[in-house]
C-alpha cells in the first residue's frame, strides 16, 4: 500500500472528540419536547376515542344504526371505508341470555358484571363524515335478530343517546387499496355484511373515493335488507346496487336466489376486484362460485367473519369434548387466577366470563391483538382463521379469541 | 392484585433486540430483570406480521456480525453463548448494483468481491483489495477495542490503521486510493445502511460495515426476524426474566440524581436502582424523567447537539407468481441514478421522488418465505424525517401512495414487468408506522447520524461524561455502535455491561 496522507496523522481520535464536545457546547439548552411524527400517529391512531351516542335509529326491522361523536366534539380519527371500530362495552348489569339463545354459543355471556368486553363492528358511515367540519361522527349498524349475541342485544336495547363508550377506530384489512385493487369493485354482501359497503358507497358518491362500486346484496326477504333506505338514497352513477332475495317473496320483481357465478357474471365488469362480506356459509359457497369465473386470487378479498357461532362445525374440532369444562390458570405478571373454561368457547370468552380483561380487536384470529402465551395445556385453533406467525406457532402462542381449550391450561396474558 | 415484585435488580424499557440482549446478559449473571414492552410482542421493528394468512417480514433484515457456524462473528457468538438457537440462512449475494452504466452482482468474500469488481472495471483488483484489507484491519481493531480499551500509545502501537484513519471521512480515505469512479461506485451502495453521505461518514464506520458484510456475508432468520426476537424473549424468560407486553413506561423515577424505578401508563410504580432505556435520550430527557428538574442542561445540549439519522419508507408486496416466473434474479438490488452518496443523502430530506432504493426478494434467500406460487418483494428507501414531519393527517395517504407508486414504477421499469399487475398484498411502511409500533422518537430507526462531529471513536471516548443520571443506561440504535440489528445487540450488551460494572463498583454484583 502506498503511504497515504492520513497515515501520518495520529491525532484523529483527539480531533473528533474535541469536535463532539464542541458541538454539544454550541447546542441549545432548551428542551425540544415535541415530536411531530408521534403526534401525527396519536392523531391518526389514538388508542381509544371517547365517544358519546348521539342518535339511534332503525336500519331494518331487526337492526339499528348507532351514531357516535367524540365527547370533545373534535373530528373522528381517519379510517378507510370498510374498516371497523372495536367498541369497549362497559356492560355492568347482568344480562341473562336475553337474546333467548341456548347459551352455548361463543357470544352468549350471562351474568356479565362491571367490566369491559370489546366487539368489532364495521363502520357503516363514510370516512368523510368522520372528518366533517360540522358534527363529525361515525356510525355502526348492528343486527339483533335474536341470535346475534349479548353485545348486539346490549347495543340495540341497552344503549341510549347520551351514553359514553370507548372505541378504537380504524382497524382491519378490508378496504380498497388503489395500488392493489381494481378501481372497479364488485361487492358481494350477505345480510348484516352490508355495512362496510355502505361506507364505501357513500364515500364514492361523495367523490372522496376514486372507484366504481357494483353492490350485489343478498338477503332472505325484503324485510331483512339492512340500511335499505340509506342505500336507496345514494344517487351516483358510480354506485350500482342490486338486491338479491333468496327466500319466498311474493311480488318481488328483482333478482332471486343466491349470489352465484351466473348472477355475478351478468353484473361484474371486466377485471374487477371482488370484496366479500357476509356469513361464513356464504364464503364457502362463493369460493366455489368464483372459481367458475376464473378470478385471479389477487382480485378477491374476504372480510374476516368473527368468532365461530358453532365451534363444532370447524374443521378438526374434537366434537366429543364440546361439553367439557376445564380449569384455566391465567397469569398476569406474577399474579395467577384459576377460572373455568368451556371447550366450546374461546379463551377470551372464558376470561370475559370471569371478569378478566383480555383486550381484543378483530375477534377472528386475524389481527393478533390478543396474542397470548400458552404455558401448558392442549388447545384447538381453526385452520380457517389461524393468523399466527410461524415462530409463534412453534412457541405455543395463540390468538386467544380463536383458540379453544382441550384440557386444563395455563396462559399468560398482558396486564390491563 | 400484585403483578410485579417489590424490587428488581434491573428494569429494561423496551423488548426489542437491544433490550433483550441486555436482559439476557443480566439474567445470565443471576440478576432479577423486568422487561416492559409497549407492543404485544418482542422485537420492535425486527418483527413480522400476517396478512390474509401470509407472514410478511417487517424490516430490511439482513443481520451483520453473525458469521458461519465455524467462524462466528460477535453477534452470532453472543446468540450461541446465550443459548439462543436461531436457524440462520446465508444471504446468497452481497448485492446487485444497478447504477448508471453498471449492472453488477457482487458476492461476499474479499477476493470474490474484488474479482467481480475487477471484471466490471478491469484493472482494479489490487486497489479494491487494498481498500478491503484496510477496512478489515480497522474492523479487527474496533472489535478488540470495544472489549479491551487501552491507552493511546498502546493503541498506536497495536492498532495503527485504526488510529490513523480515525480523523477522516470515508470520502477522504477512499480518495487516496485513486480508484476509477465506477469501481468506487461499486464500493459505495452499503452507505445507506449507516445513513450518512461519504463526506460526513467516519471512515471507521465504513470500514466496519464493509469488512463485516463483504468479508463475511449476511444472514437472515428462517422464520423471519420474529424468529430471532421471539427466541431471544423465550430464552430470557427461561433464564428467569419477567417480560410484560403492552406495558408502556411513562416515567423514569429519579431522586437526587439517581434512578429509583419506573411508572407505567397503567400506574404501576416499580422499583429498581438500574433502568436501561430503549427509548431515545430525546424522549427520556424531555418527557420521561420525573421530575424533569433532575435533567441537567448538559443532557439537553447533548441531544440537541446530535442529528437524528434515517427512518424508513418501505413498500412490501406479496406477488402472485414466483420469483422465477417473474424473472427476478437477485436477492438484493441497490439502485440509484448516481452513487454520489452526498447527493443521495440530500434527496432523502424530501418526500420523494426517491432515487436511491434497496429491493429485496426474500424468497431468493429463503424459498419458504411465502406460500407456493408467490414471492415477496420489498422496495425500501431510508429517508430523513424532515420531509415527513410536514405531512398533515389529511394528506398522509396521498403522500404515502405517491411515494410508493414512484418506487413501484421505478422498479417495474428495472424488472421489465409491471409490479402493479401482480400484487396479492401490499403494505406501505412510513416513519409514522415505525413510530406507531415502536414509539421511536420521530419514527427514527437509525438513532443518531454517524458524522465527524458524532464519531464512534469520540462516542467511546466521552461515554462516561455523557452519563447524567446514576443508574440510567440506554440501549438501542441511539447508542455507541449506532444503527442496524447487529449493532442493536452490541448496544444492548454494552448497556448491560455498564450496569454490571456499576453494580460491581457498589458491591452489588460479582465480577467474572
Amino acid at each position: 500500500m502506498k503511504v497515504k496522507n492520513f497515515l501520518k496523522d495520529v491525532t484523529g481520535a483527539s480531533r473528533v472528540t474535541k469536535a463532539r464536545l464542541q458541538a454539544f457546547e454550541n447546542a441549545s439548552a432548551v428542551p425540544v419536547a415535541r415530536d411531530p411524527i408521534r403526534e401525527a400517529v396519536q392523531e391518526r391512531h389514538p388508542d381509544m376515542t371517547e365517544m358519546v351516542v348521539t342518535e339511534i335509529r332503525p336500519a331494518s326491522p331487526t337492526s339499528k344504526t348507532i351514531r357516535f361523536s367524540r365527547t370533545d366534539g373534535k373530528k373522528m380519527p381517519i379510517f378507510y371505508a370498510g374498516q371497523y371500530v372495536s367498541i369497549a362495552l362497559p356492560i355492568g348489569s347482568p344480562i341473562e341470555n336475553s337474546a333467548g339463545s341456548s347459551g352455548n354459543g361463543p357470544d352468549h355471556v350471562p351474568n356479565v358484571t362491571g367490566r369491559i368486553v370489546c366487539r368489532p363492528y364495521s363502520i357503516s358511515s363514510a370516512p368523510y363524515e368522520a372528518r366533517a367540519e360540522e358534527e363529525p361522527f361515525i356510525e355502526i349498524t348492528v343486527r339483533n335478530s335474536g341470535k346475534d349475541g349479548f353485545a348486539a342485544e346490549y347495543l340495540c336495547h341497552g344503549l341510549k343517546a347520551g351514553d359514553h363508550l370507548l372505541g378504537s377506530i380504524g382497524h382491519g384489512q378490508f378496504y380498497y387499496e388503489p395500488l392493489r385493487d381494481s378501481k372497479k369493485i364488485v361487492a358481494l354482501a350477505g345480510g348484516a355484511g352490508i355495512t362496510p359497503f355502505a361506507s364505501m358507497a357513500k364515500e364514492i358518491a361523495h367523490g372522496t373515493m376514486d372507484a366504481e362500486l357494483t353492490l350485489l346484496y343478498g338477503s332472505v326477504s325484503a324485510d331483512d335488507i339492512v340500511l335499505k333506505e340509506e342505500l336507496e338514497q345514494i344517487d351516483c352513477p358510480r354506485v350500482k346496487i342490486v338486491h338479491v332475495l333468496s327466500g319466498d317473496n311474493p311480488g318481488w320483481e328483482g333478482e332471486k336466489g343466491f349470489l352465484n357465478a351466473e348472477l355475478i357474471r351478468r353484473y361484474a365488469p371486466e377485471d374487477a376486484s371482488f370484496f366479500i362480506c357476509g356469513p361464513q356459509a356464504m364464503y364457502r359457497f362463493l369460493r366455489e362460485e368464483l372459481k367458475k369465473l376464473n378470478i385471479p386470487a389477487r382480485r378477491i378479498r374476504y372480510e374476516v367473519f368473527g368468532q365461530a357461532r358453532d365451534v363444532t362445525a370447524l374443521p378438526g374440532y374434537p366434537a366429543e369434548k364440546k361439553n367439557d369444562v376445564y380449569t384455566l390458570t391465567v397469569r398476569r405478571g406474577i399474579h395467577e387466577d384459576q377460572i373455568p373454561a368451556r371447550a366450546c368457547e374461546s379463551l377470551v370468552t372464558a376470561c370475559e366470563r370471569a371478569g378478566i380483561i383480555l383486550l381484543t380487536d378483530c375477534r377472528s384470529g386475524e389481527c393478533g391483538f390478543c396474542r397470548t402465551k400458552v404455558i401448558s395445556g392442549e388447545y384447538y385453533v381453526s385452520p380457517e382463521n389461524d393468523g399466527r406467525r410461524a415462530a409463534d406457532k412453534d412457541f405455543n402462542y395463540i390468538h386467544a379469541c380463536a383458540a379453544y381449550p382441550l384440557s386444563d391450561m395455563t396462559i399468560k396474558i398482558p396486564i390491563v | 392484585m400484585k403483578f410485579y415484585k417489590d424490587h428488581y435488580d434491573v428494569i429494561v424499557i423496551g423488548g426489542a433486540l437491544a433490550g433483550l440482549s441486555s436482559a439476557l446478559m443480566l439474567a445470565e449473571k443471576g440478576l432479577s430483570v423486568l422487561v416492559l414492552e409497549r407492543h404485544n410482542l418482542p422485537g420492535g421493528i425486527a418483527t413480522s406480521f400476517v396478512r390474509n394468512g401470509i407472514e410478511i417480514e417487517a424490516a430490511l433484515h439482513e443481520m451483520m456480525s453473525i458469521g458461519s457456524k465455524d467462524h462466528r462473528l460477535k453477534v452470532g457468538k453472543f446468540f450461541d453463548d446465550m443459548g439462543v438457537d436461531i436457524d440462520w440462512l446465508k444471504v446468497p449475494e452481497a448485492y446487485h448494483a444497478s447504477l448508471p452504466g453498471l449492472e453488477v452482482t457482487l458476492h461476499p468474500g474479499f477476493e470474490t468481491f474484488a474479482r467481480e469488481v475487477d471484471q466490471a472495471v478491469p484493472g482494479t483488483y489490487e486497489k479494491v483489495m487494498d481498500v478491503l484489507k484496510l477496512c478489515h484491519t480497522v474492523f479487527d481493531s474496533v472489535n478488540e477495542l470495544s472489549i479491551h480499551p487501552m491507552s493511546k500509545p498502546q493503541m498506536l502501537l497495536k492498532h495503527e490503521a485504526f488510529v490513523k484513519t480515525a480523523g477522516y471521512s470515508t470520502k477522504e480515505v477512499l480518495e487516496t486510493f485513486h480508484l476509477p469512479q465506477q469501481a468506487l461506485d461499486l464500493l459505495s451502495p452499503y452507505w445507506i445502511y449507516v445513513g450518512s453521505g461519504f463526506s460526513e461518514l467516519p471512515f471507521t464506520i465504513y470500514a466496519v460495515l464493509m469488512a463485516d458484510y463483504v468479508g463475511y456475508g449476511s444472514y437472515i432468520p428462517h422464520k423471519f426476524s420474529h424468529e430471532m426476537s421471539l427466541k431471544m424473549a423465550e430464552r430470557a424468560e427461561d433464564m428467569g426474566v419477567q417480560i410484560e407486553y403492552r406495558q408502556h413506561v411513562d416515567k423514569i423515577l429519579v431522586k437526587n440524581g439517581r434512578v429509583t424505578g419506573v411508572r407505567t401508563a397503567r400506574g404501576d410504580e416499580i422499583h429498581s436502582d438500574y433502568v436501561i432505556s430503549s427509548s431515545y435520550p430525546n424522549n427520556v430527557y424531555t418527557h420521561m424523567i420525573e421530575p424533569l428538574s433532575e435533567v441537567p442542561e448538559k443532557a439537553i445540549q447533548m441531544v440537541n447537539g446530535r442529528r437524528l439519522s434515517l427512518t424508513a419508507f418501505s413498500v412490501i408486496m406479496i406477488l402472485d407468481q414466483t420469483a422465477e416466473e417473474l424473472g427476478i434474479r437477485d436477492y438484493s438490488v441497490f439502485r440509484g441514478e448516481t452513487m454520489d452518496t452526498d447527493q443521495c443523502f440530500e434527496e432523502l430530506k424530501g418526500l420523494g421522488p426517491y432515487r436511491y432504493i434497496t429491493c429485496i426478494c426474500h424468497n431468493l434467500a429463503n424459498p419458504d418465505a411465502t406460500p407456493a406460487g408467490t414471492c415477496s418483494y420489498s422496495i425500501t428507501t431510508l429517508p430523513r424525517v424532515d420531509g415527513w414531519k410536514t405531512v398533515k393527517a389529511e394528506d398522509y395517504d396521498r403522500v404515502k401512495h405517491e411515494a410508493a407508486k414512484q418506487l413501484i414504477d421505478d422498479m417495474s421499469s428495472y424488472l421489465g414487468f409491471n409490479l402493479l399487475d401482480h400484487i396479492l398484498e401490499i403494505v406501505i411502511e412510513t416513519p409514522m408506522t415505525v413510530a406507531r409500533y415502536t414509539d421511536a422518537w420521530n419514527g427514527c430507526i437509525y438513532g443518531y447520524a454517524h458524522t465527524m462531529e458524532d464519531h464512534i471513536v469520540a462516542r467511546l471516548q466521552t461515554a462516561e461524561e455523557e452519563k447524567f443520571i446514576e443508574g440510567l443506561e440506554f440501549a438501542g440504535a441511539h447508542q455507541i455502535s449506532g444503527d442496524g440489528m447487529g449493532p442493536a445487540v452490541t448496544n444492548g450488551r454494552k448497556a448491560a455491561k455498564n450496569v454490571l460494572d456499576a453494580m460491581i463498583a457498589q458491591g452489588r454484583a460479582q465480577g467474572r
